[in-house]
């Protein structure tokens, strides 16, 4: 999974409001925890890469879905097998399921992330006339999970230069020591991305109590309350068929 | 209720623009608010790594809040000893909430009380004590028990899910280690995670980060 730091849907055929991607994002992280039927995950799925490539990301919506379809495919492979629970097996079967049950929240993560400004964003959010206390920590939340991820590559890289590895056997034997080498470098280049990023707020006058106008038009469109609705409505759906008990 | 406080409080004091030389200092600046947001990220992205690589094995998936506690312990006393207000552990407890907890509404609540009593304690060390800042990581790490919480509310219904998603096998495993008196267990193994987890940052922020003068 590569991260780009800053979204952009300029290629997109489609532009939806960064409200309702969170939308679909939240909406993800209540479906997928109650979703058990195939179908349903399936088309999904494909419904949320679909978004994501006529947001203007088709090449990673495409990436997105054949990975899922390999995960799905041999996950299909292990339950026809049928060959009893080895452990070997019930793991690999366990991992997979894990990934393919977190796959909507990291498809609807990337189109939050990889389709929005954070000026967007942040000009979304203060139109709703919410407090900042409220806006400036989530925007910085999705701005900066991809620099974890990118400063994580980077240790890792630093790592095998001085011939340092970062695997289970070395955890498990050396945890103290594990977990210095893996938050030092973490902190201490993240908090240097902080600091530039709270300049960045202050020369943009986000600590200022006027209010801010912005390049960026946020409007909600009638496509964006459509698409709210049918993933409000399915959520929903969801949730009260699971509650229910009919699952199959 | 509070973060709406918290709110107009930070658009009052920020004014200035400049941001060493604020008149009252109790409240979060941007940059405060910038900090919070972006340790939740760190915290958030090692606390699901970890959950993750749990997660295959039920005793393991269970033990997740003792590692987290340890793991993350650092990046939290990192948060709060930056900020040094009241808010930094709150938000941070509120997005683990939003994050973790989504669809659990009595672990989601549960998860921002913890993080209220964190910041009740570094209120009784009055944003100075260091052994406060410490003790306050053990009531913070108790959120990783609020997932769980279903465990104990839904037991039936969890095993269910797990049988659905994860096999009867896997179901079975996780059901002999999941008596009725889990739930207090998984709540030791956070306060012990937490006690371990603090150790770990005071040890780690004396070594390197105090003496970088980054906290």
């Amino acid at each position: 999974m590569n991260f780009e730091l800053y979204g952009d849907d300029s290629t997109g055929v489609i532009k939806l409001d960064p409200r309702t991607k969170m939308v679909i994002f939240l909406s993800c992280a209540i479906t997928s925890i109650n979703m058990y039927n195939d179908q349903y995950m399936a088309g999904y799925i494909a419904v949320l890469c679909l978004i994501l490539a006529l947001c203007g990301k088709r090449i990673m919506a495409l990436k997105a879905f054949a990975a899922f379809a390999v995960l799905f495919f041999l996950r299909y492979c292990i339950q026809m097998q049928g060959t009893g629970t080895g452990v070997a097996i019930s793991l690999v079967s366990v991992l997979l399921t894990v990934f393919i049950f977190m796959f909507p929240m990291v498809v609807s993560l990337l189109l939050l992330i990889q389709t929005t400004r954070i000026g967007q964003f942040l000009a979304a959010f203060q139109a709703m006339h919410l407090p900042a206390a409220a806006v400036i920590p989530v925007a910085v939340l999705f701005r900066f999970i991809p620099t974890v991820a990118d400063e994580r590559a980077g240790i890792n890289k630093a790592m095998a230069f001085r011939g340092i590895e970062m695997t289970m056997g070395n955890v498990v034997r050396h945890p103290a020591q594990s977990i210095e080498h893996l938050l030092v470098p973490l902190l201490f280049s993240s908090v240097d991305v902080m600091e530039e990023l709270a300049a960045a707020s202050e020369a943009r006058g986000l600590s200022t109590n006027l209010v801010r106008t912005s390049y960026e038009e946020v409007r909600l469109r009638p496509l964006d309350y459509v698409v709210m609705a049918a993933f409000i409505a399915f959520a929903v759906y969801m949730l009260t068929f699971s509650v229910t008990g009919l699952t199959g | 209720m509070a973060k709406m406080e918290m709110g107009s409080e930070a658009q009052e004091v920020t004014s200035t623009g400049a941001s060493e030389v604020v008149k009252n200092d109790k409240k979060l600046r941007t940059r405060d608010l910038i900090y919070a947001g972006a340790f939740g990220a760190i915290y958030l992205v090692v606390m699901l790594a970890i959950v993750m690589g749990c997660s295959a094995i039920p005793i393991l998936y269970l033990m997740a809040p003792l590692f987290v506690g340890i793991v993350c312990g650092t990046i939290y006393e990192m948060c709060v000893l930056k900020v040094r207000k009241f808010g930094a552990a709150l938000i941070l407890g509120v997005l683990f909430a939003l994050v973790a907890c989504g669809s659990n509404i009595i672990g989601l609540v549960l998860a921002i009380v913890f993080a209220l009593i964190a910041e009740l304690i570094i209120k009784a060390g009055n944003y100075k004590s260091k052994k406060m800042y410490l003790a306050s990581f053990v009531a913070f790490n108790l959120n990783m028990a609020c997932p769980y919480t279903m465990l104990q509310f839904a037991r039936d219904e969890f095993l269910a899910r797990t049988v659905e998603f994860y096999g009867q096998a896997h179901a079975d495993a996780l059901s002999a280690v999941a008596p009725d008196w889990i739930l207090w267990a998984i709540m030791g193994l956070a306060i012990l995670g937490g006690i371990i987890g603090a150790f770990v940052a005071s040890k780690l922020i004396a070594k390197h980060f105090a003496a970088a003068g980054i906290v």
